[in-house]
């Protein structure tokens, strides 16, 4: 049993480092990176299962890092969800949080409500983050 | 013979002068006559352009203020837009510190738990204003599609039917079969609803009943709103639709009428209520072309809002009506 590989890129280090203590608690394996520049070439290294993506970033926003990932053969496949301050809760109400063809979490979000993003995204009901790869 | 015949002459030149002046005086009278007439005329004209031109004046002025208000909202959209992003980090920061504190702290003090579960509600309760203020000023943008309005008002009951039966809350649904559709943002519409009914919920803490009516409505008469002014929300004889939602509550206080769809008026208690729940409503009914209102019920016993909506014409009729 692997742990699930879970990759937080956000320009907010104190965001990060919270987000990462709770996950690694819940028994997930988190790798942090707060500079989008750098973001696509952290994950052709740490190969995770699931990406968390924040939209506004300097230099290189979350769509442009998106938009590699998405194109590298490697990770295409990979789920992405953007964990941004820029969307409200009412708007990724709608639809079970997606957003034109995006998903979205809007911040501030608890810890459960991460967790259950993460499981929905890998179909996964089981609250430990760990799985059978 | 001959001085008979002048006198004679002379005669007829009298009655020639007389008639003449006659004549004279007459046309005279009547070109006098025509003057006041045509004076009364211009009177009359007078006062209509001035009427006409009081009119468009207040609406340029009515129009002033609104091109003010939109310039005001959109400055706070843009402060709103700015601050949310800067100030739901911080809070996402802290709200994930108070998760991982709550499940490491390990101290014999009752009082740690309280604290952090204070913190917590403080951080949700500050995200929910930030939220607000974003809908009030950001809520420009409709998505609008046709839909059956009792359907939305269905789905907007739903979504509040927790707090309904919490509160031991009786509904009463009053809806006309047969309503024609409006087009509608689900999303806003159904959250301008879910406003109106915890409203009408936190009126009514012992329990009581909530009334929720619709209707088809020709409009008759020029009132508030109604009238042929480019500044009238409706214009008179259009079909509207009107949805009544009625508590049993205790009403509204004397003061508060005028300023309840004022941001950040408030009648409920410290943490209960932002403030912009009403403004954000009238907002978002402004910009589906409707209006919004509270007031008490007559003979009192609780209050009622009233929205009105423009409905849409049946298929092949044409468009909307108004």
């Amino acid at each position: 049993m692997d742990r699930i590989r879970v990759l937080l890129i956000d320009d907010e280090p104190g965001f990060t480092r919270m987000l990462k203590l709770n996950l690694e608690r819940r028994g997930f394996e988190v790798r942090v990176e707060n500079d989008g520049a750098t973001a696509h070439s952290v994950a052709r290294e740490f190969l995770p299962n699931f990406i968390f993506l924040d939209v506004i970033m300097p230099d290189v926003d979350g769509g442009e890092v998106a938009s590699k990932i998405r194109s590298d053969p490697g990770l295409k496949e990979v789920p992405i969800v953007f964990l941004t301050a820029g969307v409200s809760k009412e708007a990724t109400r709608v639809k079970g949080n997606v957003i034109g063809n995006e998903t979205y979490l809007a911040k501030p979000a608890s810890v459960d409500e991460v967790v259950r993003c993460i499981e929905k995204s890998l179909g996964k009901k089981a609250g430990i983050g760990s799985r059978s790869l | 013979m001959t001085q008979e015949y002048l006198v004679a002459h002379r005669s007829w030149q009298a009655w020639g002068v007389l008639a003449a002046g006659m004549a004279f005086t007459g046309l005279l009278g009547a070109y006098i006559l025509s003057l006041l007439g045509q004076s009364a005329n211009v009177e009359r004209l007078v006062a209509q352009r001035t009427e006409e031109l009081h009119r468009a004046n207040e609406e340029t002025k009515s129009a002033q203020l609104q091109l003010v208000q939109a310039a005001k909202l959109e400055s706070v959209g843009r402060l709103a837009a700015g601050v949310a992003h800067e100030v739901k980090n911080p809070l996402a920061v802290i709200l994930f510190a108070i998760d991982y504190l709550k499940e490491s702290v390990d101290s014999k003090d009752p009082n740690v738990p309280t604290a952090l579960n204070d913190a917590r509600e403080a951080v949700v309760r500050a995200d929910a204003v930030i939220r607000a203020l974003l809908d009030f000023s950001t809520g420009a943008e409709l998505t609008p599609s046709v839909q059956d309005v009792n359907d939305v008002l269905q789905k907007a009951l739903l979504l509040v039917r927790h707090a309904i039966t919490k509160a031991h809350i009786l509904v009463v649904e009053e809806f006309e079969e047969g309503l024609p559709p409006a087009m509608l943002d689900t999303n806003k519409f159904e959250q301008v609803l879910v406003n109106l009914f915890i409203n009408a919920i936190d009126a009514m803490p012992n329990g009581g009943r909530l009334t929720v009516r619709t209707r088809q409505e020709r409009l008759k008469g020029v009132g508030p709103e109604v009238g042929a002014r480019r500044t009238d929300r409706f214009r008179v004889d259009v079909s509207v639709i009107v949805v009544e939602i009625e508590d049993t509550g205790t009403g509204i206080e004397e003061g508060a009428q005028a300023r309840l769809f004022d941001p950040f008026f408030t009648t409920k208690s410290p943490g209960k209520g932002t403030g912009l729940g009403l403004a954000v409503c009238k907002s978002i009914i402004a910009l589906h072309g409707g209006t919004v209102g509270i007031a008490n019920k007559e003979g009192g016993g609780g209050a009622r809002a009233t929205v009105v909506m423009r409905s849409v014409r049946p298929q092949g009729e044409g468009t909307t009506d108004g």
